[in-house]
């Protein structure tokens, strides 16, 4: 390995020794404050580190792990992701009595198998890198809200179990792809179709389809869904958000490199696998979450339908047409759902209070009359998450069209359009309960909320709201960077 | 001087944004001097350019291209003739000295503010209506000048009543407009412009007298202007429109935007003067609401009521004339009831304000001694809006008898009877509200003397224009065709004396013996004609009963219909299939898992099998 093949790893770097930092720390002297502080500095290095690697690219380091263009540009969505996630992780932890300052350890580690996850063109590093995102994402996940709260416990006991069968199956699938292929990398699988007898290869089918199980589980993809809002609910807030967010974020830019690299879209059934994947979870998504009354749970669903939308800008891919647009429409959409889903957690954790969380309907009731900023807020995600014109949302679903247009995916293009309809009645349902005339239940932000957790809601209604109006300085960012996997 | 028309409008625009940005944060008296002053401003610049205008010539503005599509490009532009520059000169001046009054009558008002931001906003698009030199910036003004009335006569939102005025005035305008508006698409169609004067250039040369498509272009311009001018059949929003302060009914349902309706038929003449049948109709509509208006007046209580059908029935005369041909006299008339028609109001507004906001006249009486200056200043009003001779009244009503009975002889009578009601109503006002026992005792304004004083000025200075503005001459020479009327002089004669009959008739049925009247009352024919009087012809009744009720009905009828069918039937399966989905998420692992594995199944028996 060379010098720069290792430089270009400083990022991941920097946080591993923020990590033992951070372990060290804590067996000597646990404070929240100082904790938080440590996790933000190095998250804060690794994401300026970024631009000294940029310098360098593209390396691959160890045959694991590639850092090009692309991995470049979702390391930095995932740091931004992780800077903007950690203040609001610390603004919910710091109103508990107890101490949970290991929870920053584990977000680290989890934001270290993200990154690892972004720059994986290997079916090692893959495994690697998910089950380092998963195994901290279950401890989270299991975070008692307060002690003897139970609910986070069967919360992670299902996640365990349910995503250790996912694992199997993406093992099992690598396992098969390696049978046929004869090699862990990412490669074109198109080769070996012309070497075995008969048109398809059973066998390399099976293993793709169930490592896309394994993978679409993660990704709560229809049918490896049913976990989600169960885990969602059950899980603290901050364990939710990072679950919601920079988890299936990584994993899905992870998805696209692997599906571009193996040319994937070559492959007929896979394809037609992925657009059963991709109308159902449109469909069940926002169908399950219509007359959701938890908002954790309407999130969870919501989530789900999302990367319904995603997978049809997947499947706009074509040896045709070009890589380009699908995989610009794949990252404006990724940024834009990131920066949603994170406002409306923001709100939801500014609105907790120290014996409950809140996360019903109901605790929006009026919110627009006690807490109008908040309620601001929760409203621009609501309508960039529909995606209604002058909000993030609105120009990420506007790509997904395109891309979808372009390769004239008709049916798929049908139920976007019927489950995006379907989608507004529950994200407005939201916004009426917020304008609801009488107040509500009494204001719950107890004490003063961090200085940090008020930034990030001002940045990101910024950035919902900035490039929902002026987009090009962000797609002009994700053009440059993400046409090196083409 | 004439660089500066574009400012006329500006001026009011400008005070009317920034009264509105300033939310009522400005001072009273700052507010004062930007909604008065701006106007005035816009006044001073209106007769300077008068001074110096060469009537018989025609003056253009053009200040920006607006849109173009094809041929039809219209622009801001202003277009100045003999015509506009007489409507200019009333907009701006009697709306100044209305504004004037208003900011001494508004003064307690809490929203001063909002009531000078409307006013301006009302002039500013009655100043774009008159100077339009296109159709479609005419149209703009019109719809803004209905916008403002609907803002005014709302204007004490907090009555629910004031806002049903609002919204009656409104909606029936709207039928008128909506009529002027396929007008002014089958223009379009026809000539691919709707520049005013291009289009009655082109017009004669591309169709013949009495053309179908004339008429209907004619008709339809005459459905806005019913509308918009309270004639027949879409009169009987303007009643009830003076819910809205006693200035707003002086300034705009009374001096200004109730006479766009003849400004548009003048300004258009020449597509009437292609359609003789249209024109007739014109005559028609205006004698018949002349007529009707008259004689609802004559059984009102409400003294705003009484003012307000007599300026229907005055606009009938302005009607009347278009349609008969006598185009100068029925702008002149339109110049006279300004002038005559505003004073009666804000006198009447002063009345109310000094009996505490009383409007019955039965509840007035004997107030000629205790206020001699609103006497005065009405009997000057009522003389003119009767006609008698040497005001200003006589001299514009004079020329439309003539030229009607030069037109029909028909006509001519409903006319002289009209004016015959005119007179019996108006000083049926006069007696009843100034003579008898005294009723109400005024109370003096608790108002500062400075501000007060400006009332009585304005009075004062209306009550002039309104006794000497038949000595005024118009410059409409050359703009609207000229004509002469000699009728014999028995005609003239009656059309003199039938007013003074009708003061006789009011002195002796209101003051002199009104036991006669209750005697005359007591029959049942009689008292029915009195309640039809009441109801203005009963033309809400008619429309409540044949209208809203039929349609309300059959909405109701259609509320389930194949439409809704569609809208409810989504719902619903979307309900079902979230119902049957929502059973799939029960908690259970075991159930996830086989779930899970089920799917997993299913995707590899597809992929593998096709």
């Amino acid at each position: 390995m060379t010098a720069d093949a290792l430089f270009s790893l400083l990022p991941l770097i920097l946080l591993a020794l923020t990590a033992v930092g951070l372990v060290l720390l804590i067996g000597f002297y646990r404070n929240l404050q100082l904790s938080f502080a440590l996790a933000m500095g190095g998250l804060l290095l690794a994401l300026v580190s970024l631009l000294p690697v940029a310098g360098v690219l593209p390396q691959q380091a160890t045959p694991l792990l590639i850092m090009d263009s692309y991995a470049l540009f979702f390391s930095g969505l995932t740091l931004v992701t992780a800077l903007l996630l950690l203040p609001l992780c610390h603004e919910h932890w710091r109103r508990q009595t107890s101490l949970n300052d290991e929870f920053y350890l584990l977000f680290l580690l989890a934001v270290m198998g993200a990154l690892v996850l972004v720059a994986s063109n290997h079916f090692v590093s893959l495994f690697l890198g998910l089950e380092l995102l998963s195994l901290p994402l279950v401890i989270m996940v299991g975070y008692p809200f307060k002690p003897g709260f139970t609910p986070s416990l069967e919360a992670a006991v299902k996640y365990l179990v349910l995503s250790g069968a996912a694992s199997a199956m993406l093992l099992f699938g690598i396992a098969l792809i390696y049978l046929h292929s004869g090699t862990l990398a990412f490669a074109p699988l198109e080769p070996g179709l012309i070497r075995l007898p008969g048109p398809q290869n059973p066998l390399l089918l099976t293993g793709l389809i169930l490592a896309l199980a394994g993978i679409a589980f993660k990704l709560s993809l229809v049918p490896f869904h049913f976990w989600t809002p169960d885990v969602y609910q059950g899980a603290p807030l901050p364990a939710t958000a990072l679950l919601a967010t920079l988890a299936k974020g990584a994993l899905f830019a992870l998805l696209l490199r692997f599906y571009l690299l193996s040319e994937g879209y070559l492959i007929g059934p896979l394809v037609w696998a992925l657009t059963l994947i991709a109308i159902a979870s449109m469909l069940a998504g926002n169908l399950l979450a219509l007359l959701q009354d938890n908002l954790k749970r309407l999130l969870a669903y919501s989530s789900i339908g999302h990367f319904g939308y995603l997978l049809v800008a997947l499947l706009a891919v074509s040896q045709s047409l070009g890589t380009a647009l699908a995989v610009e429409a794949v990252s404006y959409y990724l940024v834009a759902y990131l920066f949603s889903t994170l406002a409306a957690f923001a709100v939801l954790v500014r609105l907790s209070g120290e014996d409950r969380e809140a996360e019903t309907l109901e605790d929006c009731r009026g919110l627009f009359w006690r807490h109008p900023w908040l309620a601001t807020t929760l409203t621009l995600a609501m309508l960039s998450l529909a995606g209604i014109p002058l909000t993030i949302g609105f120009v990420g679903k506007f790509y997904i069209f395109a891309a979808a247009v372009e390769e004239s995916l008709w049916l798929v293009l049908l139920v976007v359009v019927i489950a995006s309809g379907i989608g507004l009645f529950y994200y407005l349902r939201v916004i009426l309960m917020m304008t609801h005339q009488d107040a509500g239940p009494e204001s719950d932000e107890a004490s003063a909320p961090h200085w940090s957790s008020h930034t990030v809601t001002g940045i990101l209604v910024a950035a919902t709201l900035w490039f929902g109006v002026y987009p090009a300085p962000l797609i002009t960012l994700i053009r440059h960077l993400t046409l090196a996997v083409n | 001087m004439l660089k500066l028309l574009w400012l006329i409008p500006a001026l009011p625009l400008a005070s009317s944004l920034l009264l509105i940005l300033t939310q009522g944060r400005l001072p009273r008296a700052a507010v004062a001097a930007l909604g008065v002053g701006s106007v005035g401003l816009a006044a001073l610049i209106a007769f300077a350019i008068a001074a110096g205008f060469d009537m018989g010539t025609t003056y253009s503005q053009h200040l920006w291209q607006w849109f173009a599509i094809g041929s039809l490009q219209p622009g801001f532009s202003f277009y100045l003739d003999g015509l506009s520059l007489v409507m200019l000169l009333v907009v701006t001046g009697v709306g100044f000295l209305i504004h004037l009054y208003a900011s001494a009558y508004m003064h307690p008002d809490p929203d001063y503010s909002r009531f000078f931001a409307s006013m301006n906003l009302f002039l500013a698009a009655m100043l774009v209506l008159v100077l339009a030199d296109n159709l479609l910036l005419l149209y703009l003004g019109w719809e803004g000048v209905g916008l403002c009335s609907y803002l005014l006569i709302g204007f004490w939102y907090q009555d629910p009543a004031n806002g049903a005025a609002a919204r009656k005035a409104f909606v029936i305008t709207r039928v008128g407009d909506t009529a002027m508006a396929i007008g002014l698409f089958l223009l379009v169609r026809e000539f691919g412009t709707l520049d005013i004067q291009q289009v009655l250039s082109a017009a004669p040369e591309r169709w013949p007298d009495g053309s179908t498509l004339a008429t209907a272009c004619a008709l339809l311009l005459l459905g806005g202007a019913v509308g918009k001018s309270a004639q027949l059949p879409l009169q009987n929003w303007l009643p009830d429109a003076m819910a809205g302060p006693t200035p707003v009914s002086a300034l705009i349902h009374a001096a200004t935007m109730v006479t766009a309706g003849v400004y548009l038929i003048a300004r258009t003449h020449d597509l009437f003067l292609l359609a003789p049948a249209a024109q007739t109709l014109v005559a028609v509509v205006g004698v018949l609401t002349l007529l009707l208006a008259g004689y609802s007046a004559l059984a009102q209580t409400d003294i705003k009521r009484i003012l307000a059908y007599s300026t229907i029935s005055q606009i009938g005369y302005m009607f009347l004339a278009l349609g008969v041909g006598a185009w100068s006299a029925g702008i002149f008339h339109l110049v006279t009831h300004a002038f005559f028609k505003a004073l009666l109001f804000l006198s009447a507004g002063s009345l109310i304000l000094a009996l505490h906001h009383q409007q019955d006249i039965r509840a007035m009486g004997g107030l000629y001694r205790r206020t001699p200056l609103l006497f005065g200043c009405f009997l000057v009003g009522s003389a003119c809006l009767a006609a008698l001779p040497l005001t200003s009244g006589f001299f514009s009503k004079e020329p439309i008898l003539a030229q009607a009975w030069e037109s029909s002889a028909l006509l001519w009578l409903g006319a002289l009877l009209g004016a015959g009601l005119t007179a019996l109503y108006s000083f049926r006002l006069m007696f009843v509200v100034f003579f008898g026992p005294l009723q109400t005792p005024p109370q003096p304004l608790d108002m500062p003397p400075t501000i007060k004083a400006r009332m009585p000025a304005v009075l004062l200075v209306l009550a002039l224009l309104s006794l000497f503005g038949g000595a005024l001459s118009l410059p409409l020479d050359g703009v609207l065709p000229a004509t002469e009327a000699h009728p014999p002089m028995l005609v003239e004669a009656v059309g003199i004396g039938v007013p003074l009959l009708g003061v006789y008739l009011a002195y002796h049925f209101y003051l002199a013996r009104p036991e006669r009247l209750t005697q005359l009352l007591k029959f049942r024919g009689s008292r029915r004609l009195q309640i039809l009087a009441q109801s203005g012809g009963g033309f809400d009744w008619l429309y409540d009963r044949f209208l809203r009720t039929p349609f309300i009905w059959l909405a109701k009828t259609n509320r389930d219909d194949a439409a809704d069918l569609i809208s409810r039937g989504t719902a619903g399966l979307s309900r079902y299939s979230h119902q049957l989905l929502a059973e799939t998420q029960n908690g259970q692992l075991r159930w996830y898992a086989s779930l899970m594995g089920l799917g997993l199944a299913f995707l590899i028996g597809m992929g593998v099998l096709t």
